[in-house]
């Protein structure tokens, strides 16, 4: 047990080091920054080349590695992250998104993408506890830790900078006001955030033994669920979440192996948040409108569509694409039409209920595999199964996010990302093996195995979507919901009750995201859980903030560009991700509010 | 207000039409200048979480194709790739497909590199009569669950786990831990085949714990199978999970043998890693003349590439057999398949030669060797 024990350990010791960076800047910023999780395999692939490559010695390449890590964080800040900040968090976190996909990519090019053996530094093994073994590498690193931490929360006590910190999370608006300077505060929260995040990232390293630039993808997803627990923007918080986590992690693998690792993690975090809503040592939030959404309704109004637009578009559509595209562009115009109609039915929780929620790839996958399951075991015909396997993706997935409808803000998108996690990996407990042979739609007993029938399948799906939201959007319902999305206060005070409205809502675009996932289940006869990926709700998430988080349409528009995006920098392969990335920092940029949505 | 109408319709009608033109520019290309140039499709990961492997294969098939073609072609003609990156996504590997079914120039089509990107794209391969050549398909359902057009010289993974279990036990090891990849589509299965035949020639499995090739931190579930006592752990999964494995294995004070891992550059080079087996179909220290003569012809095309593995050699000896089967059925779609049905006695640096079984289309009687990581690299070991 203490061999456990101690593993748990030096592994929170790492999750610490990633959480408090998170949390750091999420106080200063209220911002969700993705790019942190880069900096964990960007540092450890620094320290990888300055080592090995340049043969520098190991106490001379971290402080480089640090001062890299500083500099590029700080250059994310500026560029990107703090001209959103201010006006649109959603933005600025869509962006920070990007800024990740550029910096793993372009170390992918710089390093290669290949696993690299770390090298050894210091012992790793000359002490022994039970089965366990550590060596003077690992207290170093736990010292290290201790001596930051330490530091850090004498910084913010009493250091000058550090009480201007503490200030700005607290209220940003009033140290403006008694002349803090919140922009270098930010800045420099910035760079600590970055240099504890390569520093984490070399810990990985030496830890494990291996690096490659996206090898800390999964700590630093760890690390995030630590800050969450510990409490957004609570240092003290991230320290212990990281540790409790780590502990937890280890005696959960131990009893229940390294497949239910997801499981134990997130279960952690969803219990803790019913309980404590604003994680162990956060302020539960007490604003009124959700910080993600409730600023960005205000910032903009949609484009008004005029009427004749929708024929013509449709024409476009059903007739001229079938017509003009090749089966290349039929396949590609599936993918987008499947995406844009999961997207399309998450608008009503992302932008009327005013949820950003995170885990739409757990509803995708319930319902393709119920989908699966239904034609393949129970033998009913493709056109039943599709609703159906809706229904039982609404079903499941309400009855699982019930709890968590409690919690707010950032804290919400967090959890709806740890359902959907959850989801998926009891899936792949319970079928851990693909499933074959989910066969073709068919009309009247002819198969219909081509492109265009796939593809003219997926339209009607999507034309009916569309109607729907839009009937739903004009309704009753539609306004009670997008009451409890713009002042949830002011709604509940009317005696709207906004918990069941928000769930009402997840539960309508969880039925869309299962007739996606139906979908894609059927178009390519074979499904397996890697393919529900935590990247999988991203992309939802990132196609509805690019139309415009609150219109179904605007979901359209967003999955043309970001899967048509992808399939059109297929000129330049290395640089794909690296265009993409750019490509969406600049739609953000010049478009916060989305595509369809004008400036204001 | 009207100038934000034009606004909007604008934004959208662009978006549309470009993704049609687009659409047109690539979708009817090609097929004019076909004349002298036969060209294959490659659909693997450039970028994204199996980028390492894409590049390792590619060049090999850049290697091969500058052989062939200095060799005269196939009956004169050219032969030439075309790469499309599918990050190993099902979501683009399909519409990659679609891409190389459209293009009547494409006629064999390379891929995917994971099986849960092969697989989806199966039935529009099938569907476009484009043979669809697995060359890394260790899963035996790609070929098992596919149609005619599904053909890879992939050893499966049933195949080569059942080999292993004999092996370990003709070494005289009486029990074994396992950690293995719990993946759907290729870890599992490889298990299964594991545990099977363990269970019939009587290797006593103490303790099997799945992991996860994205974790990092494997100490809780080698110090549970270290507690259980055997006499040596295998490990049933890749290079870069089973170097993070071994490092932590070793560093729980476990010093049986270690099975397992893969010929991988972080492997190789993690120095607990030394002393470890595994078995193989392509070790570059093999003094046959032919593997020699590509290891070095390798080497030479690539200078900073320390060691050539058997994704390189797997890929490397895929164009050849696929320009094998050109040349035996013709420069066409249904040529190829003819060609493939027909195979025989292919040169290979991996097995020496390749046969099909027509019956699974994989390669009739695959062999497998024993070698251990010495100093860094590989060597067969003597019996």
């Amino acid at each position: 047990m203490l061999d456990t024990l101690i593993a748990g350990l030096l592994r929170g010791n790492i999750y610490a080091l990633g959480a408090v960076g998170i949390s750091l800047v999420f106080g200063v910023m209220n911002v969700v920054n993705f790019a942190q999780f880069s900096f964990f395999g960007l540092g450890a692939m620094l320290a990888w080349f300055g080592i090995v490559k340049l043969g520098l010695p190991f106490w001379l390449a971290l402080p480089l590695v640090l001062v890299m890590c500083a500099g590029f964080g700080l250059l994310t800040n500026v560029a990107v992250v703090r001209p959103l900040a201010k006006y649109l968090p959603l933005a600025a976190m869509l962006s920070t998104f990007a800024v990740s996909q550029i910096l793993d990519n372009a170390s992918q090019v710089a390093f290669g993408a290949n696993f690299r053996a770390f090298p050894k530094v210091l012992p790793t093994s000359n002490f022994r506890v039970g089965n366990l073994a550590f060596g003077t590498s690992d207290l170093v690193m736990l010292g290290i830790t201790i001596v930051v931490m330490v530091t850090m929360s004498l910084f913010l006590k009493y250091g000058r900078i550090g009480r201007a910190i503490r200030a700005t999370s607290q209220d940003q608006e009033a140290a403006l006001q008694v002349g803090i300077p919140v922009a270098g505060v930010q800045h420099v929260s910035f760079v600590i955030a970055s240099a504890l995040g390569g520093l984490a990232g070399v810990f990985i390293a030496l830890y494990v033994g291996v690096a490659n630039p996206s090898s800390g993808l999964e700590t630093g997803l760890v690390a995030f669920v630590a800050a969450t627990l510990g409490g957004l923007g609570s240092l003290v918080g991230a320290v212990i979440g990281g540790f409790v986590l780590g502990v937890l992690e280890a005696f959960g693998i131990h009893f229940f192996g390294d497949t239910a690792r997801e499981i134990i993690v997130f279960a952690v975090l969803i219990i803790v948040l019913i309980v404590r809503p604003g994680g162990l040592l956060g302020r539960v939030p007490l604003i009124s409108s959700e910080p993600l959404t409730g600023t960005f309704l205000g910032r903009g109004r949609p484009f008004r569509i005029p009427k004749w637009v929708w024929p013509i578009a449709l024409v476009i559509a059903a007739v001229v694409v079938p017509l003009v595209g090749g089966d290349y562009v039929l396949t590609t115009g599936t993918q987008v039409l499947i995406y844009a109609t999961i997207g399309a039915g998450f608008t009503l929780t992302a932008g009327q209920a005013g949820v950003l929620a995170l885990g739409q790839a757990g509803p995708i996958a319930i319902g393709a595999y119920s989908s699966a399951l239904l034609t393949t075991v129970v033998h009913l015909p493709f056109w039943v199964a599709l609703p159906v396997s809706g229904l039982i993706a609404a079903i499941i997935a309400s009855i699982l996010s019930s709890p968590i409808w409690g919690v707010k803000g950032h804290y919400i998108s967090i959890a709806t990302l740890g359902v959907g996690t959850v989801i998926v990996a009891v899936i792949q407990l319970v079928f851990p093996q693909g499933i074959y042979g989910i066969p073709f739609p068919d009309w009247f007993g002819t198969p219909l195995t081509s492109p265009l029938a796939y593809y003219l399948i997926d339209l009607g799906v999507l034309v009916i979507t569309l109607v729907v939201m839009w009937r739903i959007r004009r309704s009753h319902l539609g306004k009670v919901i997008a009451s409890v999305g713009s002042d949830e206060t002011a709604a509940v005070a009317s005696g709207v009750r906004a918990r069941d409205y928000k769930a009402l809502a997840f539960a309508v675009s969880a039925f869309f995201a299962g007739v996606g996932g139906s979908l894609l289940a059927h178009q390519y006869t074979y499904i397996d859980p890697t393919i529900f990926t935590t990247l999988m709700s991203l992309l939802v998430v990132t196609i509805v903030i690019m139309g415009g988080v609150n219109l179904p349409y605007g979901a359209v528009l967003g999955s043309i560009v970001l899967i048509g995006a992808m399939e059109l920098l297929r000129f330049t392969p290395e640089l794909r991700i690296i265009v993409y990335g750019l490509v969406l920092i600049l739609v953000v940029r010049f478009r916060p509010g989305g595509l369809l949505v004008r400036n204001s | 207000m009207k100038k934000h109408l034009a606004r909007a319709s604008a934004v959208s009608l662009v978006a549309l039409v470009a993704v049609g033109l687009a659409g047109c520019a690539t979708g009817s290309g090609g097929s004019g200048d076909a004349g002298d140039t036969v060209y294959f499709g490659v659909s693997s990961a450039t970028t994204g979480q199996y980028a390492q492997y894409g590049d390792q294969f590619k060049k090999a098939f850049d290697l091969a194709v500058k052989e062939v073609n200095a060799d005269g072609g196939i009956d004169g003609k050219k032969v030439a790739l075309k790469y499309e990156d599918s990050q190993s996504d099902p979501k683009q590997s399909v519409t990659v497909a679609q891409k190389f079914v459209a293009d009547q120039d494409v006629i064999l089509a390379f891929g995917d590199y994971a099986s849960s990107a092969s697989i989806p794209a199966s039935p529009i391969y099938t569907a476009g009569k484009l043979v669809q050549y697995g060359y890394n398909n260790s899963n035996p359902d790609f070929t098992a669950k596919g149609s005619q057009y599904q053909w890879s010289t992939a050893i499966t993974t049933t195949a080569s786990y059942t080999w292993t279990a004999d092996y370990i036990k003709k070494q005289g090891v009486k029990s074994v831990g396992v950690t293995y990849l719990n993946t759907a589509d290729w870890g599992i299965p490889a298990y299964q085949a594991f545990e099977a035949e363990a269970k019939k020639i009587g290797l006593k499995i103490t303790d099997a714990e799945g992991v996860l090739d994205s974790s990092d931190d494997y100490r809780p579930s080698l110090s549970k199978i270290v507690a259980t006592k055997p006499d040596a752990i295998a490990h049933i999964g890749y290079g870069p999970d089973a170097a993070k494995i071994v490092n932590q294995l070793r560093s729980t004070g476990y010093d049986g043998t270690f099975y397992g891992g893969q010929d991988e550059e972080s492997f190789d080079a993690t120095p607990e890693a030394e002393g470890s087996v595994i078995g193989t179909e392509f070790v570059e220290t093999n003094p046959d003349a032919g593997v020699q003569k590509f290891v070095k012809a390798f080497k030479k095309a690539y200078p900073s590439e320390e060691h050539v593995t058997l994704f390189e050699a797997g890929a490397y000896d895929a164009l050849h057999v696929a320009v094998a089967a050109a040349k035996a059925g013709g420069t066409t779609r249904e040529g190829i398949l003819k060609g493939f049905q027909e195979l025989k006695n292919v040169p290979s640096v991996v097995y020496g030669e390749i046969s099909f079984d027509q019956k699974t289309r994989r390669v009739a009687d695959p062999k497998l060797t024993p070698v251990v990581l010495k100093d860094g690299s590989w060597s067969a070991i003597e019996k």
